[in-house]
């Protein structure tokens, strides 16, 4: 840690000092930054698990997902009776990095999104000997996007798989068989027999909000094996396969084939429900939206792999996902990696938050666990689901989920580069950027406002 | 005036014990900060004055400040005039509905902002909100409130002037009080026309709240994050990053040596547009 | 005051007026009680009404707690305000002394410097002090603020000299001209003062979400924003709909109070804020 190195003493030679000359001699007292420490390496608790004893405080976002978890930890207290959790819904991207940063009543553990773990390293426990046991069964990727200089850092908790969402019956109606959707060519020549048979059909829904494409285009540039930074942060979106991607868009935005909306807001939702939009690339968690958003398609949906970008790829990239933080203040470090030692790796614990429970009958269907003896298609969490016309969701999803790529940790501006990159997207999704524009106007921005001040 | 020796030091000392005690610490800090390169994690390293130069040197940065004065020029001068009708309107005793009208307009500034935003982005949606229905069965088109860059700023502004005309009104009214009803009186013997009446003798009164009223929603409007982060997420393409939207992001992407100097410059720059302000807006009888 | 009787053009553009304003509460008040996903899908439209998102908020957050702690809040800030602003805003208004710009001046700044860069400074002084997650950390930094000995400031300056003279020659002290002259007369500026303090330090939630991390001091605020982050955030995964129906249900109940109390005084609010009148 190394927040300034500030005692009370020296608080109030600060504080109370009004006059300038007390001000300026408290300067260095109240430097901020000392010199970089090692970060504190977690050590597996020595404690067998029926002497494990304490408290710890544990931020989750809240919500429906809160619920989940809350009945999920009762699980964990059942295993572990000497282990109090306090469990709090608490606004973590508003309050995780100060409370860090200041060191003082930190959690024991967070959930937090896998890409802001990489920027905060520094703060956080060095997992890496407590998961070298499930390293090996665990997805490449979540393990990728937690490892900073060799050191993991987050217990990965869920992959959200991108998949291809489309209408069977249009499909079925158009001639067109979802099974030859191999690659992405593929699904432009499908989207154009679609529109053929219905003129009024935009078939491919592009998104529209920036943060949201910019985390669609890292799937599909994860699905190739690439993202925004190398491992060592530096900058390839000049590259063949972000140029594949954008030229892909291009293509389908000149063909009209699009239908540009903001994810899951009324006109998109609208657009959905009047059959206008046919192929959906997205993440899991859209699956919400039949299951809940959609009315007059409700239950015409399916899910397929990703087609892949060239012939054999693989047919699927992630889209967003969280995992689990210690921190390095936390006051019971190990009682803590034993709850997400639990949830992430042990069959009561993944089970209670993925399968059938109070708040998801059927079980948890927007994501699936990164933990590979928990992905089993044969064994699946979560129920096949009505809304999918009763389709095995789970099948798909962890099959697709087994092929996405190891990456690299997401950089600490990911969400800046927003500013620059996901805008860019937007304008080449209406037509007023090429992709070559798109590439080198990010990359410049990107190198000077963000990589070049790291 | 009168100058008395130790009471007045007494009576401010309040303040700034307080200050002394949460406002120099932070404030010295922060200072420090925007001379280093510091991202909340590892050693801060000292930088000079390039956080600043680089800002004064970003077109992002400019691009900020733009928008905020664009929102400003959509926001301040409607407010003023606004806010001074509803506060003349709602003193007036033979306004039927009085307490109806008072409560309408200024119930909004009670609201929680974070969740009356939610509804701004429903009802300026290009295709199902109220706005563009009401539009369309006007016979007109529909416009693109919150996702072109012409209409995002006034959408937001809207919104801005929603929530705190309330505010101003407020303000406003206890400047009119100050306003003795008998100089309206002399005033109608006089035969003024009431247009007159209201030029010449209510707003030279209160000026002085104007002023204040100015300085205050030049701030407010230049530090403004909370409504486009909700709303707009600073977009489309950059058009609604107000100056305290973009210092936001320096904040939250822990960037905090650079959120710190666009803090002092953003302090520099609305200092000077207070000072501008209450000079045009000064009584003219009065010197300090 | 003017009081001329409006016409009805008048009364139409009020009337109108009024309904603009009163929309989007009546939208929010309206939708917090409408299943979740329809107030997405259907925004525009009431059909079935529910307490559904009501249920969900009371299960998910404390919102009781947050009320009570914004009320303990609001007591113990508010009262420092009421007296130490208008005490200060005299002092700056009705004296002349050694630094008195140079003072006002550090006044000012504290208001223009944007409290976000403050943040994290103060967060580690707190840490120093060992006062995170407590009532004094939530009230103490900004209890007097710049803002209200600005207006406090702007208010009494325009009280005519001769009325605090005449006060000095009856053999007031300062303070007693202060209790017995200056603020009666400002009553109506302290009125507008009382409503403008209740007003930012409900609504304050920059420093709250920070200051705080256990349930038992969260204000209502800080409730608030737990709820709003799954909506502004990134929309990631699968709950957003839910929670913008708890988000409403919360705001709804957030701002009622406040609502209700405002339908029940403006009378007097507003009429504390023209009451008498300083002849000048």
């Amino acid at each position: 840690m190394s927040t300034p190195p500030l005692g009370r003493r020296g608080f109030l030679q600060g504080a109370l000092g009004i006059g300038a000359l007390a001000a300026t001699g408290s300067l260095a007292a109240c430097a901020p930054g000392g010199t970089a420490t090692q970060p504190s390496k977690l050590a597996a608790p020595s404690a067998s698990t029926s002497a494990a004893k304490g408290e710890i405080t544990i931020w989750n976002r809240s919500g429906d997902l809160f619920k989940v978890f809350d009945a999920a930890i009762a699980k964990f207290r059942a295993a572990y009776p000497n282990v109090k959790v306090n469990h709090q819904a608490v606004d973590i991207d508003a309050k995780l990095a100060n409370t860090l940063i200041s060191g003082t009543d930190v959690p024991d553990g967070s959930f937090w999104d896998d890409a802001k773990i990489g920027g905060q390293a520094e703060h956080l426990f060095d997992l890496t000997d407590l998961i070298a046991p499930y390293k090996d069964q665990t997805s490449p990727y979540k393990l990728s996007v937690n490892t900073v200089d060799g050191k993991i850092y987050g217990v990965p908790w869920d992959l959200d798989p991108g998949l291809l969402w489309y209408r069977e019956d249009i499909l079925d109606s158009a001639g067109v068989d979802p099974a030859s959707l191999a690659t992405y060519d593929d699904l432009i020549t499908a989207a154009r027999t679609v529109k053929e048979k219905d003129p009024e059909t935009r078939p491919i829904h592009l998104e529209k909000t920036p943060f949201l494409s910019q985390l669609w285009l890292e799937m599909l540039a994860g699905q190739q094996g690439t993202s925004l930074t190398d491992a060592q942060g530096k900058l390839r979106l000049d590259s063949e396969e972000y140029r594949r991607i954008f030229t892909w868009i291009q293509t389908a935005v000149k063909d009209d084939l699009v239908t540009h909306a903001p994810y899951l807001e009324p006109a998109d939702v609208k657009s959905l429900d009047d059959g206008r939009q046919v192929f959906v690339p997205w993440a899991i968690w859209w699956s919400f939206a039949p299951q809940q958003l959609l009315k007059a398609t409700k239950g015409k949906w399916r899910a397929a792999p990703l087609p892949a970008w060239t012939p054999g790829g693989a047919r699927s990239g992630a889209m967003g996902g969280s995992s689990f933080v210690i921190p390095a203040k936390a006051k019971n470090p190990e009682l803590a990696w034993l709850l997400y030692e639990f949830l992430c790796f042990k069959e009561p614990g993944y089970t209670a938050v993925y399968g059938p429970n109070d708040v998801y009958p059927g079980g948890l269907s927007t994501s699936i666990p990164s933990y590979i003896p928990a992905a089993d298609p044969a064994k699946p969490l979560f129920q096949p689901i009505e809304a999918l016309g009763g389709q095995d969701l789970w099948k798909v999803a962890v099959e697709a989920g087994a092929t996405i790529p190891a990456a690299t940790p997401i950089p600490w501006w990911w969400a800046q580069s927003v500013d620059y990159l996901g805008n860019n997207m937007q304008r080449l999704m209406e037509g007023k950027m090429s992709p070559d524009q798109v590439i080198s106007e990010s990359a410049e921005k990107i190198q000077r406002n963000l990589i070049d001040r790291s | 005036m009168r100058s008395t020796r130790l009471s007045p030091y007494l009576f401010i000392a309040p303040f700034f014990v307080v200050f002394a005690a949460f406002g120099i610490y932070p404030l010295i800090y922060a200072l420090q900060l925007s001379f280093m390169r510091w991202r909340g994690a590892g050693a801060a390293r000292w930088v000079g004055v390039d956080n600043y130069l680089y800002l004064l040197t970003s077109p992002d940065f400019w691009a900020s400040l733009g928008n905020s004065a664009v929102m400003w020029v959509l926001i301040v001068p409607l407010q003023v005039v606004a806010g001074l009708g509803g506060a003349v309107l709602l003193a007036n005793a033979r306004l039927r509905l009085r307490g109806f009208f008072r409560v309408a307009f200024i119930a909004p500034f009670v609201t929680p902002l974070v969740a009356m935003a939610q509804v701004w982005i429903v009802v300026f949606d290009q295709d199902y909100g109220l706005i563009n229905y009401l539009l369309n069965l006007a016979g007109l088109p529909d416009v693109a409130w919150l996702t072109s860059t012409t209409w995002s700023k006034p959408t937001l502004a809207l919104l801005f002037l929603w929530k705190t005309t309330g505010f101003a009104i407020i303000i406003l009214l206890a400047g009119l009080q100050a306003v003795p009803g008998g100089v309206y009186e002399a005033a109608a013997l006089d035969g003024a026309s009431r247009a007159r009446q209201f030029w010449s003798i209510t707003v030279p009164l209160v000026r002085r709240s104007m002023a204040f009223l100015v300085v205050i929603q030049t701030l407010a409007v230049f530090q403004m994050f909370a409504e486009p982060y909700v709303v707009t997420q600073g977009g489309p393409y950059g058009s609604t990053t107000t100056a305290g939207l973009y210092l936001y992001n320096h904040i939250t992407a822990s960037d905090l040596g650079t959120g710190a100097a666009n803090s002092f410059l953003l302090v520099l720059l609305v200092f000077g547009l207070s000072l501008v302000s209450v000079r045009l807006l000064r009584p003219k009888d009065e010197v300090s | 005051m003017n009081n001329t009787r409006p016409g009805l053009a008048q009364y139409a553009v009020l009337a109108l007026l009024a309904i603009v304003f009163l929309y989007p509460i009546w939208w929010a008040l309206s939708s917090s009680f409408k299943p979740a996903a329809e107030i997405i899908t259907s925004p525009l439209s009431i059909g079935e009404l529910t307490l559904g998102n009501y249920r969900a908020m009371f299960a998910d957050v404390p919102i009781g707690t947050g009320f009570a702690n914004t009320a303990l809040v609001l007591l113990v800030k508010g009262a420092m305000t009421m007296f130490f602003a208008p005490l200060a805003g005299y002092a700056f208004a009705k004296y002349d002394f050694p630094f008195k710009n140079l003072l006002f001046g550090t006044v000012l700044l504290t208001l223009m410097l944007p409290t976000l860069v403050l943040i994290i400074p103060l967060l580690l002084e707190m840490s120093a002090l060992g006062w995170v997650n407590t009532y004094q950390a939530l009230i103490l930094p900004g209890s007097i603020d710049a803002f209200s000995i600005f207006w406090m400031r702007q208010t009494i300056a325009a009280i005519p000299n001769e009325l605090i003279d005449a006060g000095r020659v009856d053999g007031a002290g300062e303070f007693g001209i202060f209790a017995k002259v200056v603020l009666p007369v400002i009553r109506p500026g302290l009125a507008a003062l009382a409503v403008l303090t209740t007003m930012n330090v409900y609504n304050d939630f920059v420093w709250p979400v920070v200051a705080v991390n256990d349930t038992s001091h969260q204000t209502l605020q800080v409730v608030l924003s737990t709820l709003a982050q799954n909506v502004t955030g990134n929309r990631i995964g699968a709950d957003f709909a839910t929670v913008w129906g708890e988000l409403l249900a919360a705001g709804s109940i957030a701002m009622l109070p406040l609502l209700v109390i405002f339908v029940l005084l403006q009378r007097h609010f507003i009429n504390g804020i023209l009451a008498g009148s300083v002849k000048g």
